[in-house]
């Protein structure tokens, strides 16, 4: 088994490769075992498989077994797992194990041969690979390599790989086997436990009550529930209730229906306190009728506002990039990220992070969002969102202005129902925009990844406004590569709930039973996580409600003081602004003070309304839980870090990173709700007997806080596991510390490691 | 327990009124945050270039009748509170400010020998702009004198931005205009007048000038040991009169040696101890380029010299010495006597360059960052824009040399001499930065002043020269921003592990705001010869003085003081940012970021508070059962009471 041969120099190995004692290092083949889930099985596997943490050396590269079984691919490494591992335990995916629907790309290599080939489903390979790369949705990029392994069962696992990430259908997908399993498995406490809804406590805006709840919560008298799409009559990709204006009656809406796209009325999504709303609607479907339609929906929309304030219309598909354009951004952000040498890219970085138009984009949707903000706000009038589907920007566009605008959406229940209400039950194509099946590329777009993008540069800019962290964040959009919650796998509530009639009926689950139970989503956090490991989502930093100014849920709006406009501003600013030619003229002639001056010169303009609207939002303190606008300078668009280069290790700062602030401000909140805790214990005891608070304060299960309260005896130390990737772990990327010595050589050599893979991302077939 | 509920805070609720005009003033962007625990909201965000001097002028925060002062202001006689010595110089009505984010504002102008102060009502609050003069690069007149047009002025300013006023043409042609007075007091070296730092004469509780000793630092770090000595030879500044009269070199190395070494180095600014490791013993230290010249001339004394500096170190029988100079401008200075050392005379010793540019490249630089963001940033290009700055690219080189040098002298034990040319300005940069990463003594607020005062100011770092103080020749070639780009890579290290530094963003800000406000005497002259001579500590105040008169403002709550932690920072531009909270802080949409040392502060009081009523329960409850066990037929329902009352 073992080659006899010296292992030539490739042209990934810049150095000799080690001639190590190899066959001495590897141990007789003990039987290496993947974990699975109910219903997984093994479709092939190869031993003797070197799994690459650098091109540099071999030295750190792990051996194992790589396994594909129906739902992974899996790589089971021989000898003691390493000292540094994931701070963030998933239970469904160890630390080298890859979901099926997580794979990106699936590249065989013959380096000997010079071959590379990029697999789809069912193909042939007409060489025997020696190494195989996965390119990864969630930016990770792995390499395994077969030197030592049965070149016709690597062969056979990497079609396998190729063939089992490229489902036939939807129903193929793991999620169906899986969960049918569990459910019968843990029928018994599912029933017995009288939760509804499986334990979530997110609103799955599938039933009128969580809608009713909404319009109260808002105060949006104007509103009510319209059940004229049960059974998706009228509609294939709204939900079966939707809110409309109290003045249309069930019968205008079915009326109006066909004159949108898909016969998609206009939707509410959220009301303002000042009684403004906020209204998605889809392009028209009959031109003809279209005006008149739109006419009587706007007057209806008016009529719902307290102070019959005309509607304003934004059209969304005009004034925001398409689809294609923010895939194409994401596809060369990533590459830039994760694929592009690492110091040869490093001179022209901030050019290339430009070039990509991702930050542009998120600016983009900010931006507009924070127009919105000021129309509802500001303005207080009704904003009524254009797009042709309805489906995709709106969806972005709309959930923004709520976060904006809504202290509620920022805790992390309020996310999540905000993320059921605007994406998931307002017919986001999931499905098909995450490419699950990988059959139609150019309906691929990762708007939801735009999206949490957008969310996490408000957290950054308003980091104790949210009650979740960044590390929920990036779970979450991680996800969405997990093939086993209904949230993330249909395009619509219909197609959902039509799909698992079926999976009902085939797997024997009684009728009547609820979505969520059978199939939950995927804000059943417990199917991935510890209870200890899902206190990484809460943010330490965040203001909750008890700080709140606002009571009930109300958002505070601010009053903008009736002289706004001081009409002597603006008689000096253009008087002054005729003296100003001749002095620019002057300028001209002075040479070099013209460079340093010439900025001070762009004529002096007045503030629109809604610039003025903005400089007095941000002259004063943010409120937590008030309106929250985001700066969208270009300065403070930043790149995501934690999303785009968590698993580069050359970027990962040791004993460094937000993370060192994160573990500090939880160890303190921890030691205040110990406090707290140890206070309580004191109030409730009786007073007969002596209350002696436990030193620990509440147990541990009952405390929010990642990192727990050290004693102040304690020296401090910095948790070695704290970078700059946390809770992550480049592992496959990174290199086990000290091996490959110092920091600095790191810095100096990292570039290498990616040239490889680099050579193959360029190539075409 | 509430399950989801967060901690409440204590006093976080945002006030909603206006706070008093005098706020406006509050300035610096970022490090806002640490001092809103005061209730200071940024109101100023929305006038825009608000100066920093008002903000900072110490008296504002010393004497408690500024304070009081602030709660019942009239803000239509709102006029700065002149310092001790301060005097109005002039004044002027109907001046037309053009402020490039909200448009032109008309008001009154005062200068005094310190600063520049306008005011406008036309805004609600009054806007006001508050500018020490010793930010001012040059005054130039833009207006076309022969026509009956308005006279403008343009005030260029150090301090990234730009400021232009207007006022009508002036009837009587004998009278001064106000900014020809502000010329003549924006430049007292030029005119003959004193800088302001020597009159200014508030006295603070603690003395800033005795925050830096050279033999308790050396001490500090264990020397003098058996290899390193401290030598007086410098004591009047015959060997070296732009060095410190306190030097450390090797044991070996006798008084008389050392003069010929001096001879052979530029400027005779021989190798001299910086920093030494703890344990390894390997060491910095740093020098000026040897003068090789063309014909490659060799000193005897030097070659022994390093190698004494090689052997003072038992772990590693190699020297590196780090040129901090592209190779190329390293071997063009061979042309005017200089150059480096070659490998063959100096043996173990290993040479690298470190590719950094000089003070030209520098200055060249920081003026096209400053076109990139004020007062406005481009809507589109702006990361192109940036890039072709190049700032964050020499940041980047700086931070890697430091970062290798660190790394040299804590993984390989081996010890470092670090040169440029002159030894002054990338030497310092690199001797500073790397002791940064390396001890963090220096990450402290005492230790970082401590840091400043001996690698920059007493080692010669020609803070006159390269600001210009004073000096009215603003083409002087000589300027150049070497420690703004200090202070931008030890910000760029507090940003990469936020822990790890016990002063706070708003710390930094303040440095480099009274680098240029000529307020305290700490960055006048060019050597400590120099400021002997002036008897600067004599004459003006420290900045350390007013800084460790109020360390809580300056304090990052959140740090840790970790043992022997050596700091790797990713030197990549994937986490290098552009300073915003510097840089862009003149912009009104400039929101202060960061409330998270705010939180922090609020989390710790909140700490305290619960800290003290679990006490006090305990010790009702101590006492209780002491009395409980003697009385307790006696009062049944007395000890339930005061629980209560705390709940």
């Amino acid at each position: 088994m073992f080659s006899a041969k010296p292992v030539k120099p490739t042209f990934k190995c810049y150095l000799p490769p080690a001639q190590t004692d190899r066959k001495n290092s590897i141990q007789p083949p003990v039987r290496l075992e993947p974990e699975f889930l109910p219903g997984e099985i093994v479709v092939n596997d190869v031993n003797f498989v070197r799994k690459c943490i650098s091109a540099e050396s071999s030295q750190g590269d792990l051996w194992g077994r790589l396994i594909c079984t129906n739902f992974k691919v899996s790589f089971i490494p021989q000898g003691p797992p390493p000292k540094q591992k994931s701070q963030l335990s998933h239970l469904l995916l160890g630390q080298h194990d890859i979901s099926l629907t997580c794979l990106e790309q699936v590249v065989t290599v013959n380096d000997t041969r010079g071959k590379r080939k990029v697999l789809g489903s069912n193909q042939k390979l007409k060489f025997n690979p020696t190494e195989l790369i996965l390119y990864c949705k969630d930016l990770r990029v792995i390499r395994f390599c077969f030197d030592e392994a049965g070149p016709e069962s690597a062969k056979k696992v990497c079609l396998a790989i190729a063939h089992y990430s490229h489902p036939a259908d939807l129903h193929l997908l793991f999620g169906f086997e899986y969960q049918g399993l569990r459910y019968h498995k843990y029928k018994g406490d599912l029933v017995n436990g009288s939760t509804p809804r499986g334990g979530i406590q997110t609103p799955a805006f599938d039933r009128p009550s969580d809608w009713d709840r909404e319009i109260k919560r808002t105060g949006a008298s104007g509103w009510r529930v319209c059940s004229i799409n049960e059974k998706y009559a009228i509609s294939d990709s709204l939900p079966e209730y939707i809110v409309v204006p109290v003045s249309l009656t069930d019968q205008d809406v079915k009326q109006h229906s066909p004159s949108f796209t898909d016969g998609r009325v206009p939707l509410w999504c959220w009301n303002h306190r000042n009684g403004s709303a906020l209204v998605r609607m889809a392009g028209p479907a009959d031109p003809l009728t279209q005006r008149k339609t739109e006419q009587k929906i706007f007057t209806a929309i008016t009529k719902s506002h307290p102070q019959r304030r005309e509607v304003t219309l934004s059209d969304l598909d005009k004034s925001l990039p398409n689809i294609q354009d923010i895939q194409s951004a994401f596809v060369k952000a990533r590459q830039i990220c994760t694929l592009d040498p690492f110091e040869e890219s490093e001179e022209r970085w901030l050019s290339s992070i430009e070039n990509s138009r991702w930050l542009e984009y998120v600016r983009t949707f900010l931006k507009l969002s924070a127009e919105i903000v000021y129309n509802l706000d500001g303005k207080n009038v009704s904003v009524v969102l254009l797009e042709e589907e309805d489906r995709d920007l709106n969806c972005v566009v709309s959930s923004l202005v709520q976060l904006m605008l809504d202290p509620h959406y920022r805790s992390l229940n309020g996310f999540q129902s905000l993320v059921q209400k605007e994406w998931v039950m307002a017919g986001h194509r999931f499905l098909d925009r995450c490419n699950h099946l990988k059959k139609n590329d150019n309906k691929e777009s990762p708007l939801f990844t735009l999206f949490l993008d957008c969310v996490w540069q408000m957290t950054n800019q308003y980091p104790a406004a949210f009650e979740f962290t960044e590390f929920y964040l990036t779970v979450l959009s991680d996800s969405m590569w997990i093939p086993l919650f209904s949230t993330f796998l249909f395009n619509s509530h219909k197609q959902c709930a039509q799909l698992l009639q079926d999976f009902s009926k085939n797997k024997a689950i009684p009728q009547g039973e609820d979505h969520t139970v059978i199939f939950p989503p995927v804000w059943k956090w417990s199917q991935q996580f510890s209870t200890r490991d899902q206190t990484l989502f809460n943010n330490p930093m965040y203001v909750g409600k008890g700080a709140a100014s606002v009571q009930n849920g109300e958002v505070k709006s601010f009053h903008r003081s009736k002289k706004a406009f001081s009409s002597t501003v603006r008689i000096s600013s253009t008087s002054q602004r005729n003296g100003l030619k001749g002095e620019e003229e002057q300028l001209q002639r002075r040479g070099s003070l013209v460079s340093e001056l010439k900025a001070d010169f762009s004529p002096v303009k007045d503030e629109s309304p809604s610039e003025r609207f903005f400089r007095d939002w941000f002259s004063h303190p943010a409120d937590q839980q008030g309106v929250l606008i985001p700066l969208v300078l270009p300065s403070h668009v930043v790149l995501w870090k934690l999303f785009f280069l968590r698993w580069v290790p050359e970027v990962c700062i040791q004993q460094g990173g937000p993370a060192t602030v994160y573990h500090k401000v939880s160890q303190l909140v921890d030691e205040i709700e110990s406090l707290q805790g140890k206070l309580r214990q004191y109030k409730g005891a009786s007073p007969r007997s002596t209350p002696v608070p436990s030193p620990s304060g509440p147990s541990l299960d009952q405390r929010r806080m990642y990192f727990k309260a050290t004693s102040p005896d304690d020296p401090p130390t910095t948790p070695n596991i704290l970078n700059s990737s946390f809770p992550f772990n480049p592992v496959g990327n990174l290199c086990p510390r000290g091996v490959q010595g110092t920091p600095i050589s790191k810095f100096l050599n990292g570039a290498k490691t990616w040239l490889s893979t680099e050579t193959l991302a360029n190539d075409t077939f | 327990m509430e399950k989801s509920g967060s901690i409440d805070s204590l006093g976080s609720k945002p006030s909603s009124s206006r706070q008093p005009s005098v706020d406006s003033l509050s300035s610096t962007s970022t490090s806002r945050s640490d001092r809103s625990a005061q209730a200071k909201p940024p109101s100023a965000l929305s006038s825009d270039s608000v100066s920093t001097s008002a903000e900072f002028s110490p008296e504002l925060r010393v004497k408690p009748k500024a304070a009081a002062k602030k709660v019942h202001r009239d803000s239509d006689k709102e006029e700065p509170q002149l310092l001790p010595n301060e005097t109005v110089q002039d004044m002027a009505d109907d001046i037309t400010y053009f402020c490039p984010f909200t448009g032109a504002l008309r008001g009154t102008v005062m200068v005094t020998n310190y600063r520049l102060f306008f005011k406008s009502m036309d805004r609600e609050p009054a806007f006001m702009l508050d500018l020490p003069l010793g930010v001012v690069t040059r005054v130039e007149k833009i207006g076309n004198t022969s026509s009956r047009a308005d006279v403008s002025y343009g005030v260029v300013c150090k301090d990234m931005r730009n400021l232009r006023f207007a006022h009508k043409q002036l009837e009587d042609t004998l009278k001064k205009s106000v900014f020809e007075v502000l010329i003549k007091f924006a430049f007292p070296v030029s005119n003959g007048l004193q800088i302001f730092a020597f009159e200014y004469g508030q006295v603070f509780p603690e003395n800033g000038w005795k925050v830096y000793d050279p033999i308790s630092e050396y001490k500090r770090q264990g020397i003098p040991n058996e290899s390193w000595r401290i030598t007086k030879v410098n004591d009047h500044f015959e060997l070296c009169d732009t060095y410190p009269s306190t030097l450390v070199v090797p044991v070996n190395i006798p008084d008389e040696e050392m003069k010929r070494v001096a001879a052979f180095r530029v400027k005779g600014r021989i190798p001299v101890l910086s920093w030494i490791h703890p344990e390894s013993q390997a060491t910095v230290t740093r020098c000026s380029q040897p003068m090789v010249g063309v014909n490659g001339k060799r000193s005897k004394e030097d070659e022994k010299y390093l190698q004494a500096i090689m052997d003072a170190n038992a772990q590693s029988h190699k020297l590196f010495i780090f040129d901090a100079r592209p190779s190329v401008n390293a071997a063009a200075n061979k042309m005017k006597g200089g150059g480096y050392e070659s490998e063959d005379a100096y043996q173990n010793a290993e040479l690298v360059f470190l590719d950094i540019h000089n003070i030209h490249v520098m200055r060249e630089s920081l003026r096209k960052l400053k076109d990139a963001v004020y007062p406005n940033i481009q809507d589109s290009h702006w990361l192109s824009n940036l890039e072709s700055t190049h700032w964050l690219e020499h940041i980047k080189l700086i931070l890697a040399g430091a970062l290798r040098i660190a790394d040299k002298v804590e993984s390989g034990k081996t010890s470092v001499v670090v040169h440029c040319s002159d030894g002054w300005d990338r030497t310092a940069q690199l001797t500073s930065l790397s002791m940064l990463m390396l001890d963090g003594y220096y990450r402290t607020i005492r230790g970082f002043e401590v840091l400043l005062e001996k690698e920059w100011l007493s080692f010669g770092h020609r803070f006159q020269l390269r600001i210009g103080h004073g000096d009215k020749n603003h083409t002087d070639a000589d300027r150049s921003p070497v420690f703004i780009q200090f202070i931008d890579c030890v910000w760029q290290l507090t940003r990469q592990f936020p822990a790890a530094f016990e002063f706070n963003e708003y710390f930094l800000v303040t440095i480099l705001d009274h680098l240029y406000s000529c307020l305290f005497g700490t960055f006048l002259c060019n050597s400590e010869q120099q400021r002997l001579k002036e008897e600067i500590p004599k004459r003006t105040v420290s900045l350390w003085s007013y800084i460790n008169s109020q360390l809580e403002e300056f304090t990052n709550p959140m740090y840790v003081n970790y043992s022997n932690q050596v700091l790797f920072p990713v030197v990549s531009l994937r986490h290098l940012e552009l300073w915003v909270g510097y840089y862009i802080r003149w912009n009104p949409r400039m929101k202060p970021q960061e409330p998270i040392h705010q939180r922090f502060k609020e989390l710790l009081a909140k700490r305290a508070e619960l800290q003290k009523r679990v006490d006090e329960l305990q010790r009702e409850v101590t006492n209780r059962s002491v009395s409980s066990s003697s009385e307790r037929a006696g009062s049944p329902t007395r000890s339930i009471t005061p629980v209560q009352t705390f709940v």
